[in-house]
């Protein structure tokens, strides 16, 4: 989705930025601050996540934060939705994201165990 | 317990994030389709007392999670195979093995009551995360309503590619119509399906995304903005979030 929406706005990002740090902002404007407090809320740095917590505010205003809160709960509901029921990608999906997987390194961090298979 | 609420809460939550959380405390404290509201509680309690459990903290540090020998520390009465799969969903979602499922059903645990299980814990973390992600404290849980499950199943459940059945577009009867608010497109993507099998509460789960995300229909208009951050940052933070997860789906 993020590689659609760039694409429909003409924006050009740097998907790496989902999971490495070293891109910055990835062309998302404050990508940089808004996954640091992803990361945080998903962590356990309280200190951290003050900290980033209000910096968001500082710097995008409340009603981002609270945008930005609300989709870390959300994901962090689908996420494990997806994971406990075992859904597989869509065939759709699953080819027209083989690049990106390929890229960001998503196919080696995760290899779906073959059903019998312990865990 | 009254009404969950974010007034004490030192920033304002937009009114339909608020009611969509309202909402989905509430059904936690009612009777679902396979459990009792206690029963609902006590997985909702359990997600919460896993924070506390020594044995979950050593899985997720270690290479191997399901090699690691030693006994969850349950925060409820629940039995332990419940506590099993509330503290491994919870905890580690990113590394759940079809074995893992298998072994949770020998463990007589339905499919649909897994699935209801799955539910109430994914709205219990979703509901907490945005607490914390916030900075104000949990809400307390509500007080259980009466009544009895409805031990309901879709009859046009099908085994597909998911490890639970799933109900599909075209199986289903009056009896699953609260899944229009899922069912929101003529294929919808399988985590959409996902909790068909116990469809009020793959409707509570999307009540709820609604709200968090963006209502369905506004889902494909990738280069409209209808929150205060645009939606590459939307889709920056959401890809963070499942990388940290572990989940690729």
């Amino acid at each position: 989705m993020l590689r659609a929406s760039a694409t429909a706005t003409g924006t050009s990002i740097d998907l790496t930025a989902i999971v490495d740090d070293d891109a910055g902002d990835g062309g998302v404007p404050h990508g940089g601050l808004l996954t640091t407090f992803a990361e945080a809320a998903l962590g356990d740095d309280e200190i951290l996540l003050d900290d980033t917590r209000q910096r968001v505010r500082d710097t995008l205003g409340d009603a981002a934060l609270v945008d930005a809160a609300a989709v870390i709960a959300n994901y962090s509901a689908l996420d494990r939705v997806a994971d406990a029921t075992g859904i597989p990608l869509e065939p759709a999906k699953e080819s027209g994201t083989a690049d990106l997987r390929a890229e960001l390194g998503i196919d080696v961090w995760r290899r779906p165990s073959p059903p019998g298979r312990s865990g | 317990m009254g009404l969950l609420s974010y007034e004490t809460a030192d920033i304002f939550i937009r009114e339909d994030l608020a009611a969509a959380h309202r909402r989905a405390w509430q059904r936690i404290g009612q009777p679902g389709t396979w459990f009792r509201a206690e029963r609902r509680l006590a997985i909702a309690a359990e997600t919460r007392a896993t924070r506390d459990c020594a044995y979950c903290a050593e899985c997720k540090a270690a290479l191997s999670p399901y090699a690691v020998e030693g006994s969850h520390r349950a925060g409820t009465d629940l039995p332990d195979n419940l506590v099993e799969v509330v503290h491994r969903i919870a905890t580690d979602p990113g590394r759940l093995t079809r074995a893992w499922f298998d072994r949770a059903r020998e463990s007589g645990i339905g499919d649909a009551a897994f699935v209801e299980t799955v539910g109430v814990v994914v709205t219990t973390v979703a509901v907490d995360m945005f607490c914390h992600a916030i900075g104000a404290p949990p809400h307390p849980l509500p007080d259980p309503e009466p009544g009895e499950p409805s031990r309901r199943r879709p009859a046009g459940a099908k085994p597909g590619p998911a490890w639970v059945p799933m109900l599909a577009p075209d199986d289903r009867t009056a009896d699953e119509s609260c899944l229009d608010n899922v069912y929101v497109s003529p294929d919808p993507t399988f985590v959409r399906r996902a909790l068909s099998l116990v469809p009020r509460e793959a409707s509570g789960l999307f009540d709820m995304v609604d709200a968090q995300y963006l209502p369905g229909r506004l889902i494909p208009d990738v280069a409209g903005r209808h929150r205060a951050i645009d939606r590459a940052q939307m889709e920056l933070i959401a890809g963070r979030v499942s990388a940290v997860n572990g989940c690729f789906y």
